[in-house]
């Protein structure tokens, strides 16, 4: 197994695999992901939805709360699902934009 | 901070991380929901082309009864209920006040709206009114339900307040069809009881009713009625459920709260003064009836403006459908002034005008929309109830994997080429041309029980890959 470090590069990559189904597209490329703290072997991840109400809130939140206790250093995840400031489509990458078939 | 780490296979799915309390309920509610009012909708649209005389005909007969009940309580109530014990406590982040009231619901319901159909097939009253009082117990659980629900709401805003208005609609529709079905029996045995005992009670009770139902005339009550339950209950929620639904689906964002909050004000406006003046054909029943278009007409105003600012370019089928659903507002109003103006005389063509207002009503608007909602509704409880679990883990569809679109697609327009059809046969009184019409919407309805199947297998059988973990490449906030 290869060995990696615990950083914000490998974190925003493991988050890449958790996606918004309505959307079909990663919240990272969504821009949902406001900020990222890693405390030894515990990440907190602060992040928020596309909207509020947000059917898939419990999804996502624990989808990403998954992915990071796949990692093998992160004994702890945290999730802060925040709303301000509020989500909107100029936060998404370019990535995300071409795949969800964005208005510029 | 950095630390050193390796990146594993992917554990085994835990159970849900402590802290986590979703607003849904379990899955299982609304999906028995969902499926009760599909096998309703197939046997009602299956009825229509076993018996097209029905559209063809004046409404006021047993047979259209008995079916725009299966299509009112068994398709659309199933439907609207089960999406509320899902969605209000999602759009409203709080959470159901209970799901064991919530399962006896659907018992009552069950009971309640099939014992109906039936009695009003069979033209048994007495009946309808025993079965339609078990349907009202089922009401009654869910409005003291979603009412409490309410109550939790953090935030109240206009979607909060139609959910509200539409519970009280619901409340008085309900009084007013037991009312009408109470008028139509007769209490023979009520004189040999005394009215000091409790059936004696009863009786004597339904009896004064069904003396004071007798002052009002009987088209206009069901008018009333039907109204209190087409506009005030689904056409509200309609309109409600929209302000979340189309900027959440199409990236937007609602432009004008006040314009959003008139179109609430003016429905529970006009339509408070359109039932009595439908009931007592009141000539200020037009007046009434322009101060509902007004309040559709902000909706309409607010949709398109959320519409235009929307991000997202494509539209799927399923909002497609709920659009066009919409879009039907427009004839239908029309038709709602042509059909309010004073003194119309009941000729044919306006028997027809009436019969094509229901169907529009009930097929067109409402049920097309039901029907965009459903391929949004079923894949999330679906794909809620196999995959969310392992979000995160493993690679999982989205929710326009787990059915096909272009069945869809050929289910939008099956639909639509069927509504214009049907109208039009249904205003040229047309038996043959409703049949072959209704033959359409059945054959979309099966592109959408194909769907609904190829979405539902993925109850059984989930299709779930390992995740294809890339290398860490970086990337920034």
């Amino acid at each position: 197994m290869e060995t990696t470090q615990l950083d914000e590069p490998l974190v925003l990559e493991t988050l890449r695999q958790v996606v918004d189904a309505e959307i079909d597209c990663n919240i990272v490329d969504l821009g949902l992901i406001y900020g990222i703290r890693i405390d030894g072997r515990k990440v907190t991840v602060q992040m928020t939805l596309t909207t509020q109400g947000c059917p898939m809130h419990e999804s996502i939140a624990w989808g990403v709360k998954n992915a990071l206790r796949n990692l093998e250093a992160v004994e702890d995840a945290e999730v802060e699902v925040v709303w301000d400031p509020p989500w909107s489509p100029a936060m998404m990458t370019d990535e995300g934009r071409a795949r969800v078939g964005l208005r510029s | 901070m950095s630390a050193a780490v390796k990146s594993a296979p992917p554990r085994a799915t835990s159970p849900r991380p402590a802290g986590f309390s979703p607003h849904a309920p379990s899955v299982t509610l609304p999906l028995r929901f969902m499926v009760t009012g599909l096998l309703a909708l197939i046997t009602g649209v299956g009825l229509l082309v076993l018996r097209p005389a029905m559209l063809a005909t004046y409404h006021y007969n047993q047979y259209v009864i008995a079916t725009t009940h299966l299509f009112v309580l068994g398709w659309i109530c199933t439907i609207v209920m089960g999406a509320m014990y899902q969605l209000v406590p999602v759009a409203l982040e709080t959470k159901l006040y209970s799901e064991k009231l919530a399962a006896w619901q659907f018992a009552f319901h069950l009971v309640g709206f099939s014992g109906m159909v039936w009695m009003f097939w069979t033209w048994n009253m007495k009946q309808v009114g025993h079965f339609g009082s078990v349907l009202t117990v089922g009401v009654g659980l869910f409005v003291y339900n979603i009412a409490r629900t309410l109550l939790r709401v953090p935030r109240w805003n206009v979607i909060a307040t139609s959910v509200a208005s539409a519970l009280v609609w619901l409340t008085l529709a309900v009084c007013a069809g037991l009312t009408i079905a109470i008028g139509k029996c007769t209490y023979d045995t009520a004189d040999a009881l005394a009215p000091g005992t409790l059936f004696g009670a009863v009786l004597h009770g339904l009896k004064s009713v069904a003396k004071f139902t007798a002052r009002f005339d009987q088209i206009g009550a069901m008018h009333a009625h039907a109204h209190l339950g087409a506009v005030g209950v689904f056409t509200m929620l309609i309109v409600g459920i929209s302000y979340k639904l189309v900027p959440m689906f199409t990236l937007s964002d609602i432009q004008s709260r006040g314009r959003a909050a008139a179109s609430v004000f003016l429905l529970n406006a006009g339509l408070l003064g359109s039932f009595v003046t439908i009931l007592l054909r009141h000539p200020f029943k037009l007046a009434f009836a322009l101060i509902v278009v007004a309040g559709l007409a902000c909706y309409g105003f607010e949709i398109v403006a959320i519409l235009r600012v929307r991000k997202r370019r494509s539209v799927d089928w399923g909002l497609k459908s709920f659009l066009t659903a919409i879009t039907f507002l427009a004839p239908l109003s029309v038709l709602a002034l042509v059909l309010s103006w004073p003194g119309l005389p009941l000729t044919t063509l306006t028997g027809r005008l009436e019969n094509l207002y229901g169907f529009l009503g009930l097929a067109g608007v409402i049920s097309f929309a039901i029907i965009g909602m459903f391929y949004k509704i079923i894949p999330f409880l679906v794909w809620y109830g196999s995959y969310s679990t392992h979000i995160g883990l493993r690679k999982v569809p989205s929710l326009a994997d787990l059915y096909s679109p272009g069945l869809q697609a050929a289910g939008y327009w099956f639909y639509l080429a069927g509504l214009v059809a049907t109208s039009t046969a249904i205003l040229l009184g047309n038996a043959a041309g409703v049949a072959l019409a209704c033959a359409l919407l059945a054959l979309s309805l099966a592109t959408l029980g194909l769907n609904v199947a190829k979405i539902l297998s993925h109850l059984v059988r989930p299709r779930i890959d390992a995740l294809n973990l890339r290398p860490a490449s970086g990337g920034s906030l």
